[in-house]
Parts: C-alpha cells; structure tokens; sequence
C-alpha cells in the first residue's frame, strides 16, 4: 500500500497502524515527509480480515502475529478450544553414554536421523534423557520393529 | 539500547522499533513463499495424494503409504492438508500428541514408524472441537470472503513453519476439490508430483477426470492413477481412465475393510499384516512410487 501526496509528488511515509480488534476497524496513518500532511486509511472490519488472511504485517502491528513464531497466523485465527506447547525455551534431552554407543552401532547415513527421532519421542513424552530404556520404549511406541 | 538490556525481550521490541515500517504487502507473500522454498530444501520429494472426490479412501492410502516408506528406512513426513476433516493424525497414530513449538519451528507430531505428522487435529482440544477462525468485528456471516484466504495461509505455514527435518517423501493428503490443489502448486512450483486416486465409481472417475484435467492445465506433473476399493471380479475403470489421461496406471488396491479397521486404530494395515492383498497391492504402490521419484 503506498500514497502519494499530490502537492508535493512525494510518496508518503507510514506513521502507525492502529486496529481496533473489537470493531474490526484499521486505521493506518501517513504522512507526507515533504510538508507533513497527514492521512488515514480506514478499512472496514472485512477488509481488515483479508488483509489479517494474508497472514502479513502492517507497519510493526502484525495482524496476523506472523513474526510471533510457528504457526503463529493458525494460532491467532483459530478460534475456541485450541491447544500448543510452547517448547522453544527447554532443552532437548541429553543422550547418556549407553545411548550414545547403541547409536554409534547404526549405520553412520542414518544416525542423524535415529537421534533426532529418538530426542522427538523423549521430548514429547517427558524425558530428560536418553537411555536404552527409553530408546526401547520409543521403538515398542512407534511400532519400529514391526513389518 | 544499554549492554544490560541486550538479550532481553525490551531489546527485541527495541530493534523491531528501529526498522522501518512495513507495508509491503506484495513483498511480504513473496517472502512467504521463498520461506516454503527454504523449509523443503530438506525434503527430498513432496508428492500430493489427490483426487478431486472425497470418500474414495485418499488419507488411508496416505498413511498406508507413509509407513510402507518408512519401514523401506525412508524419512517420511504426512501433512494433513483438509483443514476441517484432518484424519491423517489418528490413522498414523498421532492422535493426542500436542503440536509442540520448538526454536526450529513446529515439531511435527511422531506417528508409526516414526513418520512425522502435522495437522490440523494437533491444535484441537477434543473430539468435538470443530475449527473455527476468529473475526474481525464479528463479521462471521462474511467469512465466505475472506475463509479461502486464511486457509491457504493455513496450508503455507504446514509447509513453512514445520520442522520437517531431513525428509526422503513428505505425503500430502489433499481434501476433496480441485481448489486447494491449484493452492498447492502455487506454493510449490516444484511439487514432486501428485498421485491421483479414484475408486471404480462412474461418479468418482468423472470427478477425477475433472480433477486431472485441472492438474495438468496448472501445469502438475502427475505421477499416476490409482484404482482404490477394487473389485477382484471386475477390470475396473481404472486403467481405462489412465489411459485417457496420458498418465502411468499405478495399480489396483482392493477393497478391504480390515485394512481401513486396522488404520482406524492408528497402526496402518501394511504394519500389522503385510500379507492381505490392500496391503500387498499398496506395498507394490510404494515400490512403484520408488521408482518414479528415484
């Protein structure tokens, strides 16, 4: 979006977006960095939600909270009952020496891949760390010695 | 901005304040779409599983699919793509596990044989919570406007924001219509391919035709057609309606209600018994799909 102050052919500067979320109502401000002119784009509350749809950002608004993370534009549109673990400040669990040297017995192309998927099920199911036990139960869970 | 404050959550709101305003809309879907590029530089293969109708069995196929894969030591990823009937969770045994928010982005859900799983169902509560999408000003009867946006969105930030990691086959489970398809593309100019699924219905084989047709004019590379729910006794259209399309016929999987019974509870049937012929002739499918992609 961009303006044009007509007496001083200059493109105008963004200001603020200030949006009422309640009434659905986004005003976004300009102005004219030549002789100050101020103008205000009002947009009504459903051309507010498409522009929210676009999952963009408005001058340091986000309507949609897209910088705010991983699915951040789901998380804010979703309405009611929705959940998420918000896991990003705790560590990954740390690999004990057994589980390292059962690791180190497979196949050096796809340990990377064994390590992250048995961190994913430690994580998730609340373990601190890895340890043949637990590499045990990921396999029983994940059904990795079926077929 | 003081030394103490560096690290803080002042410091972050203090840089976002010193950047300039942004109001470049075009240049922000731009961005989001270089951001799908990025995430899937790990992915070796994404395939769409498609058909244009609903019912004709797309998502066990998928999960059916996903495991016969994984258990091929292939990194498989499911990306449930019906935002408002997500099933992929619970057929791979995913069900329960809450999306997880890690630095790296989403972590996708573990399901069998460790195939990753993102969906829709990993935000909702229970089983009777619907998705619903909030409204500026209360503006709910309108939402037909605006709801094909947003959910697009939704499906952009499936691809972007999930932590895939190093993938060999990332299976899409399209929902039933031709739209989110074309959606799709968009998002990924260079989609592996999409897999076509018909069942032997004249109805189901109209709409596929349809849906083909509408592939191929977006410019989809179809990989090929399966005959899901095949009767051993019949030839079925199958072949026939390959044919006619000019795409590979990729084979039959017959109608087999225990396999759907056994993907019901979260372990898909090619995992409990790999022997029953749905499970044989999609163990086949996967080889096939090998192949193609190799």
């Amino acid at each position: 979006m961009k303006f044009r102050c007509e007496e001083c052919q200059t493109t105008m500067e963004f200001v603020s977006n200030d949006t009422d979320r309640a009434s659905g109502v986004m005003a976004i401000q300009y102005s004219c960095p030549e002789c100050g002119h101020r103008i205000s784009m009002v947009t009504n509350p459903g051309e507010t939600q498409m522009v929210s749809s676009l999952g963009v950002t408005i001058g340091h608004e986000s309507l949609s909270e897209s910088a705010g993370g991983p699915m951040a534009q789901i998380r804010r549109s979703l309405d009611g009952d929705a959940a998420w673990t918000d896991d990003r400040g705790s560590p990954d669990p740390v690999w004990s020496e057994a589980a390292e040297k059962r690791l180190a017995a497979a196949p050096g192309f796809v340990q990377g891949m064994v390590r992250r998927l048995y961190t994913d099920w430690a994580k998730r199911n609340g373990y601190a760390e890895v340890s043949p036990a637990v590499m045990s139960k990921a396999r029983d869970d994940l059904g990795m010695s079926e077929m | 901005m003081t030394e103490e404050m560096e690290g803080t959550p002042a410091a972050g709101r203090i840089r976002e304040l010193d950047r300039p305003p942004v109001v470049d809309v075009l240049g922000q879907v731009v961005a989001q779409r270089a951001a799908v590029a990025r995430r899937l530089a790990s992915v070796r293969r994404v395939v769409a599983i498609a058909s244009g109708k609903g019912g004709v069995g797309k998502s066990l196929l998928t999960a059916n699919l996903a495991a016969a894969l994984a258990s091929n030591a292939g990194q498989v990823g499911v990306l449930d793509a019906d935002i408002h009937g997500p099933s992929a969770a619970l057929m791979l045994g995913a069900r329960g596990q809450q999306l997880m928010l890690g630095p790296e982005g989403a972590r996708p859900a573990l399901g069998v044989s460790g195939v990753r799983v993102i969906s829709m169902d990993l935000f909702l509560e229970g089983d009777d919570t619907a998705v619903r999408w909030r409204n500026y000003g209360g503006l709910a009867e309108d939402s037909f406007v605006w709801r094909g946006t947003l959910e697009a969105n939704v499906l952009r930030e499936f691809l972007a924001d999930t932590d895939w990691g190093v993938l060999d086959y990332l299976l899409i489970d399209m929902p039933p219509g031709a739209d989110r398809f074309e959606t799709l593309l968009r998002l990924l100019p260079d989609l592996g391919g999409a897999l076509l699924i018909t069942t032997p219905s004249a109805a189901s084989v109209l709409v596929v035709r349809r849906a083909a047709a509408a592939a191929q004019q977006a410019g989809a590379r179809i990989l090929g057609l399966v005959e899901n729910m095949a009767q051993a006794a019949d030839p079925g259209p199958g072949k026939g309606l390959a044919d006619d399309l000019g795409i590979p016929f990729l084979g039959r999987v017959p109608f087999d209600p225990e396999l759907g019974r056994s993907t019901d509870t979260g372990r898909p049937g090619v995992l409990i018994d790999p022997e029953r012929p749905g499970a044989r002739a999609i163990l086949e499918l996967a080889g096939r799909l090998e192949g193609i992609l190799a």
